[in-house]
């Protein structure tokens, strides 16, 4: 070529990658690349139905205790191109011993279980040009219990659509009737507020955060439990962070997250979860998971069999779930992608829990190890 | 449901866009293949109407018409198909340049005898070309000055391959391979687990395939000079053209490139021709997998080392070179 070119920059200082970067900001061509976030403006063009089946158990040393058999029905259908409606329909059949949290306790805690849910949630969206606005509205009913919530989140994507900004608000009203009498129509309300950003890194990763905070005020007692008294109100505050980074030399997903947890009982816990989801030929993709959960003890939990010092009228409670422990959750997936949109899954997890699994800290005494694991089936189809 | 390894591939030949274009997919049964190709036909059809240039009615004919009057309102799709155009041209130092069409008014490849447009007449038209003067936002365009024009030619078809993909993908097609007129785009390795074998054009040779590569998933496309062209006292004037003389490439016969998505391998593969000899600076940069011919028919490129052998259309017995690339797949 000539030698009199007018002066332009060199084109191979443009960074690697960046032609493909600004290529995925075109529309419809990378599908669910970065849901549940990103695109906040993209509507789904196919509507979706998925099946769920999931059975659940847990048990102590000698003792088997729940079984939770709980189908689900996911719905998803665009409303045109700017509106999708989505919801969930649960139903749990829980059977079972009736929960046996320490030996000391043994038969103080509560009346044998055998009982059902059936909770259900619908969700709204509206999507602009890089917003996306949703509605939803969520109901969970037992005999003794009975939950609403209504919910509200804007997500906002930057116009390269490689940030979303995620805002939500929620409030919940919960109502409880224990059927021993101790809880008669008590009342527990919270109001839930979000803000979250998912930050696209590169084509082949994508990390998200998200803080939330939580206040309410009500019955957080429970009524099947001797001594359990708690504060009639709790803040939470959560702190989640997730990454995941496709290996294109494996050819495979990494997932990771962190989330920490601290509430105005005084616990604080830790989540760590790593997931490797790896793609095999013909539409197979296997997924072994692990996740570490640890946490301390609220400022009122007692060792059983009964509080040092105790003082009538003080809060206390023997929950093992208030108690200071650590978990291990091993767990593998299986998935197949068949033609013509449908797909099926298996997935087993294995939950673990020791009071000397506690990270940074010795665990609550007379903890016995709790063991439980999920088995659910999946089947969905996309239209 | 019967096992996918004996799932039968399906083949749907159309044209859209001055090109042949061509689809195979794999499907459970002709119903399902049907279904899903003539969904991917349609919203090949919706872009070509949307925005070629030789519509009356389409997009890019409206803005053309308003040049040097009033902004012209665009939606989403159009807004986007312009930032990705934005982004092109800043990161190739305005090599890429949707306004350079206007110097297709001085090189008429039709035309006999072939003319080779003198100074004044490309000067002429290259004062019509300046992405930097045009004033766009998320909701309008406006081109300057009367006479200039856009044209989505560089990106159209590739978007499209990669819009096929999307549509064929939610159709629950997971393998297919999406041809439009040399632009492809793999969805899905072959129904058995093998990389597609897509073919390089010899680029004097019609029909032949000079080399090929392998493709899991992701896209080639192809940049070369042999689309539209003449020759004058034994030179070869080509339809790519350099916005900045007015001129055609003459470093590169043609340059492939491999990358996750159609339209940046097809936008890559352009650039690099218009950098004629800092093209492979300029795709090493990019880290892409490539293949170039340069002038004197010589494969260059991380692609080129393993066979130079040129032959018929790919075969399964042809050592092609291997260039693996990956679909971007949901990392949620």
């Amino acid at each position: 070529m000539p030698s009199s070119l007018p002066a332009v920059a060199t084109s191979a200082g443009a960074p690697a990658g960046a032609f493909l970067a600004a290529a995925l900001a075109l529309p419809g061509i990378v599908p669910g690349l970065w849901s549940p976030a990103a695109h906040a403006q993209t509507a789904p063009d196919a509507a979706q139905i998925a099946l769920k089946y999931l059975d659940y158990r847990d048990w102590q040393p000698g003792a088997d205790r729940i079984r939770v058999r709980s189908p689900s029905l996911y719905v998803l259908k665009p409303l045109g191109d700017a509106f999708a409606v989505e919801g969930t329909l649960v139903y749990d059949g829980i059977s079972g011993a009736s929960p046996r949290f320490h030996d000391a306790l043994s038969g103080a805690s509560g009346i044998g279980v055998s009982d059902h849910r059936t909770a259900g949630d619908a969700k709204l969206t509206w999507y602009g040009e890089r917003v996306a606005v949703g509605i939803s509205a969520a109901v969970s009913s037992e005999r003794d219990y009975l939950g609403r919530a209504l919910a509200v989140d804007v997500r906002v994507s930057t116009p390269d659509n490689n940030r979303t900004w995620a805002f939500g608000i929620a409030g919940n009203s919960d109502r409880i009737d224990s059927v021993n009498g101790v809880a008669e129509n008590q009342a527990r309300r919270s109001v839930d507020v979000l803000l979250g950003v998912t930050q696209v890194l590169s084509a082949d990763a994508i990390v998200q955060s998200n803080l939330t905070y939580s206040a309410g005020h009500g019955y957080y007692s429970d009524p099947y439990k001797l001594l359990d008294t708690r504060p009639d109100h709790r803040r939470v505050f959560a702190w989640l962070t997730r990454g995941n980074r496709y290996l294109p030399a494996f050819d495979a997903t990494l997932r990771v997250s962190y989330r920490l947890l601290t509430d105005s009982f005084g616990s604080v816990s830790h989540a760590l979860d790593a997931a490797w989801v790896q793609s095999l030929p013909e539409g197979w993709s296997v997924t072994p998971s692990l996740r570490y959960y640890t946490q301390s003890a609220a400022d009122f939990y007692f060792d059983p069999p009964f509080p040092r010092g105790f003082v009538p009228g003080g809060n206390y409670t023997a929950d093992t779930r208030l108690a200071a422990f650590g978990a291990l959750t091993p767990g593998i997936g299986v998935t197949k992608r068949f033609a013509d949109g449908w797909s099926a899954d298996v997935k087993l997890e294995y939950y673990r829990q020791k009071s000397a699994w506690r990270l940074g800290g010795s665990g609550s005494p007379g903890l016995e190890p709790f063991s439980a694991r999920w088995l659910q089936f999946g089947l969905a189809k996309t239209f | 449901m019967s096992p996918p390894a004996t799932m039968p591939l399906f083949r749907h030949r159309f044209r859209a866009m001055a090109s042949e274009h061509e689809l195979l997919l794999c499907a459970d049964n002709d119903a399902s293949a049907h279904r899903a190709a003539a969904a991917a036909i349609a919203d090949v059809a919706r872009i070509e109407a949307k925005f070629s240039r030789y519509r009356d009615d389409s997009v890019t004919t409206a803005i053309n018409r308003a040049a040097g009057g009033s902004p012209v309102a665009i939606d989403a799709e159009t807004a986007a198909l312009l930032r990705y155009a934005d982004e092109c041209h800043r990161l190739s130092g305005g090599l890429f340049d949707i306004t350079s069409g206007v110097l297709r008014r001085v090189w008429d490849f039709r035309r006999t005898p072939p003319q080779v447009p003198d100074a004044a007449a490309r000067a002429a038209s290259i004062a019509l070309i300046g992405w930097d003067g045009v004033e766009w936002s998320e909701r309008t365009v406006r081109l300057p000055r009367a006479g200039m024009e856009i044209d989505f030619g560089g990106i159209g078809k590739e978007y499209a391959a990669d819009r096929v993909a999307t549509v064929l993908a939610g159709h629950g097609i997971a393998h297919a391979l999406v041809n439009l007129g040399g632009d492809v785009r793999a969805l899905g390795p072959r129904p058995d687990g093998t990389p597609w074998r897509v073919g390089i054009r010899h680029p004097r040779r019609p029909g032949e395939a000079i080399t090929g590569v392998d493709l899991d998933s992701g896209a080639v496309a192809t940049s070369g000079d042999y689309e539209r062209f003449f020759e004058v006292d034994g030179r070869r004037y080509c339809h790519v053209l350099d916005p900045r003389t007015g001129m055609p490439v003459t470093y590169w016969q043609s340059v492939s490139v491999v990358a996750p998505l159609a339209v940046a391998a097809g936008s890559c593969a352009t650039i690099a021709l218009l950098c004629e000899a800092a093209g492979a600076a300029f795709l090493d940069a990019q880290r892409v997998s490539w293949i170039g011919v340069d002038a004197r028919g010589v494969l260059q490129g991380p692609g080129a080392h393993i066979t130079t052998k040129s032959g018929p259309s790919p075969s399964a017995a042809q050592p092609f070179a291997t260039i693996t690339s990956r679909t971007l797949r949901s990392v949620v």
